[in-house]
């Protein structure tokens, strides 16, 4: 498949940078040496490739004429948004164009009586999510790099976050996009409708499409009205396969929870290291568990999850006091996986899923592989939604520590799709799990994956070696 | 048709091989080993970055500068690269994206080497080679500072308990009030005249060296505790000679409990008196070096009706030699700062430092809002003695 697009590529000569200056404007076509290395990366470790060019479009038309223009000369072209990406999905590993959408930054309307905003798929998660709030409202994904991702690049992975079991995942929200086909038509999908069946949800399709079907320019988003109250409380336990259990609890008796996330050891002290909350450094994992919703109900939760979390054997907990010392939690967690940095000079962040009931057995499968490979594995997790980071922090200088990263990343895959989960929960396939997606597809769902692909895009040059190709 | 490889490719462009994912990069030794290597790319360091709020633009963030030191580090991009000569000037170094980054990347200092490699000899900019040449020398500084009339004991106390109060290159011969109020603050406080620059200048234009070597000297001028009223030769300093031998002003008199006789008053719209209402422009190196910002803000908070200025936390621009090396870019900084600091209706905004007061200054020419230094507010309100 692969083979396929990666010989016979257009070459980007002087003629194709001079049409994209007159398309886009010459301040925003990039060639020096020193200016496309820096898009180079993303936020995947290991991986690195250098575009011919890179092209920072101002409008949707600019975007349709440069997509012409590639298909014309069979140029690869890798949308990308604020380069956050941990699957290398931005990742111009064919060289061509990456084309950079954060010049499309602006927010075009939030709607309280309609309960929607559309924003170009520049603005950030977080611009958004205040956007919302003066309104009294209330963007619901949150994604740990939210503050940095863009709306668009959410989009292109549905990206989940902190809120999954309660309230789902970015496609839960997305009502409708504008977005150019590589052929260089621009489609309007969905709408400011929250019931429309017309056609197949093409909405859905592109969420989650990693930019290898269309580019995504503007997008209309569901909002929900703020909660009045929204707290966390904290609970330590022996281990991360004690806290797992608790998480069953939880759910068992009876409380549908906004947060629920674990660390274990490795990652309370490293993210204690940065944020210095006081947390216990010498408990073996932290479950987090929040809720939102009127301030009586969001008080009654919390304490029944923490009486769950003492049945399930918590040698602490502890109840946050308000919002703002909640949010310093939430905020905390969001920067686990940086935060672990400190430890070593990679950190090989996974993403895998596995049904909520089988976390435990898949956080003590996780320590085996670990052990068996002599590598360390720091966990963090969407405990609510099974949804698992096993991170290998490594030292490259450690001879042969990178080889045996990836058979323990390729051990923790199989041991996930074998409890019935998945490659990847919210990060996507990316360049990095393109190999193992047909272990977790099938080989006739993979065909249809590259059927519906070409029908989008005939001539392939959109992200190539991403998911679906 | 055969299946893709498992392998983590770790060169993966398929035609014309570059690649830039290099960990534990050791190349051409402009960089101390493992500085780069904290580095994972995540991001999070963009929203608060000012360049990149300006530019949006990867390589003018902290992210996008760390990938091109490793490029230049690993020789991937020659040493005279025109995005790497641009990119390490438009750095304003503030470090901001220090205090948000969870991975703990000493930003600082790589752009401190950066810089020692970028402007090496007969590379750099013209106008920071002048800078460094003319803060270097002694006798001028003196000279120029005793025109002004800084404030200046006649020599240096001999009992090893008095505090030291710095009296900066810039700062004598343009603020010369600020040391003389803060001579007046500190209790049995001297103020050498034989004393030079502190190096920060130096350190920040391509010479660490010659930086350091300047803080030595300093502190074996003012033996003993040195004071200063100025965020950015603090953090120096406190690099260089150790954090427990330098105490910004606002940080020593918070310390030592300070307190005025009254709120400073004026006049109200009706002729009544009212407290003086101002807001705080922070000191990067203070806040993000130092960590100190609480310190100014309590003892503001004494003497007058205080509002937070909702960017001060961010860059206003100056960035030490900035102002004179891009001063198109330092206005573009600068400009969205001075319409807040409109909008709050204040009668001061406060600097703590000498290259932010010059800059609020020359921004708020014709406002009504004037730019003062914290000591010259606080010396007002200081009890008679």
């Amino acid at each position: 498949m692969r083979s396929d697009h990666s010989v016979g590529w257009g070459a980007v000569d002087d003629g194709v940078v001079e049409r994209l200056r007159s398309i886009v404007g010459a301040e925003h076509v990039k060639t020096d040496d020193g200016a496309v290395a820096a898009f180079s990366r993303d936020a995947t470790p290991l991986f690195a490739a250098r575009p011919d060019v890179v092209v920072l479009p101002g409008s949707t038309a600019e975007v349709a004429e440069v997509l012409r223009l590639s298909t014309q000369r069979r140029i690869p072209v890798v949308p990308r948004g604020a380069g956050s990406n941990l699957a290398a999905g931005t990742l111009a590993q064919d060289g061509g164009i990456v084309l950079v959408l954060t010049r499309l930054d602006r927010i075009l309307e939030v709607d309280a009586d309609e309960l929607l905003a559309v924003v170009q798929t520049g603005v950030t998660t977080t611009e958004l999510a205040a956007a919302a709030a003066a309104h009294g409202l209330l963007y619901l994904p949150d994604p740990g790099s939210k503050t940095v991702s863009t709306v668009g690049g959410n989009v292109a992975t549905c990206a989940g976050g902190l809120r999954g079991l309660k309230y789902g995942v970015t496609r839960n929200y997305v009502l409708g996009l504008e977005a150019v086909l590589p052929t260089g038509e621009v489609i309007r999908t969905g709408g400011r409708l929250w019931k429309d069946v017309a056609g197949y949800d093409l909405t859905r399709l592109l969420t989650g499409s990693e930019g290898t079907l269309a580019v995504v320019t503007e997008v209309t988003v569901a909002l929900v009205p703020a909660p009045a109250d929204s707290r966390t409380g904290v609970a330590y336990f022996p281990s991360l396969a004690d806290a797992g259990r608790a998480v069953a609890r939880v759910i068992a008796d009876g409380v549908v929870p906004a947060t629920l996330e674990f660390l274990d050891n490795k990652c309370v002290n490293a993210v204690e290291d940065f944020a210095a909350l006081g947390l216990d450094r010498s408990a073996g994992a932290l479950l987090l568990f929040g809720d939102d919703g009127d301030p009586d109900t969001v008080g009654r939760n919390l304490e029944r999850m923490a009486q769950s979390c003492a049945k399930e054997g918590a040698t602490g907990v502890t109840l946050a006091q308000d919002v703002a010392a909640s949010e310093a939690l939430l905020e905390a967690r969001r920067c686990s996986l940086p935060a672990l940095a400190r430890l070593a000079p990679v950190t090989v962040l996974e993403d895998v899923g596995v049904p909520r009931p089988r976390i435990a057995e898949m956080v003590g499968r996780i320590d085996d592989i670990a052990a068996r490979h002599g590598i360390t594995v720091a966990t963090f997790g969407h405990a609510g939604d099974g949804n698992l980071h096993p991170t290998a922090v490594v030292d490259p200088s450690d001879g042969g520590a990178i080889d045996r990263t990836k058979a323990v990343i390729g051990d923790i895959f199989a041991a996930a799709l074998d409890l019935g989960g998945t490659i990847t929960g919210e990060h996507g396939v990316g360049a990095a799990k393109l190999p193992w997606l047909a272990d977790r597809l099938g080989a006739d769902q993979l065909a249809l994956l590259s059927r519906i692909k070409a029908a989008f895009d005939p001539a392939g040059i959109l992200n190539p070696g991403k998911t679906g190709s | 048709m055969s299946g893709p490889s498992r392998e983590l490719p770790i060169v993966p462009r398929r035609s014309g091989a570059v690649d830039e994912g290099d960990h534990g990069v050791h190349g051409r030794g402009i960089f101390d080993a493992g500085l780069l290597d904290r580095c994972i790319s995540c991001g999070f360091c963009l929203p608060v970055c000012p360049t990149y709020a300006l530019e949006k633009d990867e390589q003018s963030s902290p992210r996008g500068r760390i990938t091109l030191m490793r490029a230049l580090e690993a020789g991937r991009l020659e040493p005279d690269d025109p995005t790497l000569q641009h990119e390490a000037s438009f750095c304003l170094g503030c470090r901001a994206c220090e205090t948000v980054c969870p991975a703990g990347v000493e930003y600082g200092p790589m752009l401190e080497q950066w810089r020692d490699h970028q402007w090496r000899v007969g590379h750099g900019p013209a106008p920071a080679r002048w800078l460094r040449w003319a803060v270097a020398r002694r006798l001028p500084l003196r000279l120029a500072g005793l025109v002004r009339r800084f404030a200046r004991t006649r020599a240096r106390s001999v009992d090893p308990d008095t505090p030291h109060v710095m009296l900066g290159c810039a700062e004598r011969v343009l603020f010369p009030k600020v040391s003389r109020a803060a001579v007046a603050l500190v209790d049995g406080a001297d103020a050498p005249a034989a004393q030079g620059c502190c190096g920060a200048l130096h350190a920040h234009n391509g010479d660490s060296a010659g930086g350091r070597a300047m803080a030595e000297r300093l502190g074996r001028d003012l033996p003993g505790t040195i004071v200063t009223t100025s965020g950015g030769c603090a953090a120096h300093l406190a690099d260089a000679l150790g954090r427990d031998r330098v105490v910004e002003i606002s940080e020593y008199l918070a310390r030592s409990g300070w307190s005025p006789g009254t709120k400073l008053m004026t006049h109200g719209s009706h002729g009544h008196p009212r407290p003086i209402r101002v807001t705080l422009q922070d000191s990067c190196h203070l806040r993000n070096g130092l960590g100190v910002f609480a310190q100014p803000r309590q003892l503001l908070e004494q003497i007058a009706d205080y509002v937070e200025l909702p960017s001060a936390g961010s860059c206003c621009g100056a960035a030490g030699s900035y102002s004179v090396l891009r001063p198109r870019d330092s206005k573009r900084v600068l400009a969205p700062k001075l319409a807040e600091i409109e909008a709050l209706d204040v009668d001061y905004v406060v600097a703590v430092n000498p290259g932010c007061l010059l800059q609020l200054k020359q921004g708020l020419l014709r406002s009504k809002v004037k730019a003062v230094h914290l000591v010259e507010l606080l010396s007002q309100a200081a009890p008679r003695q």
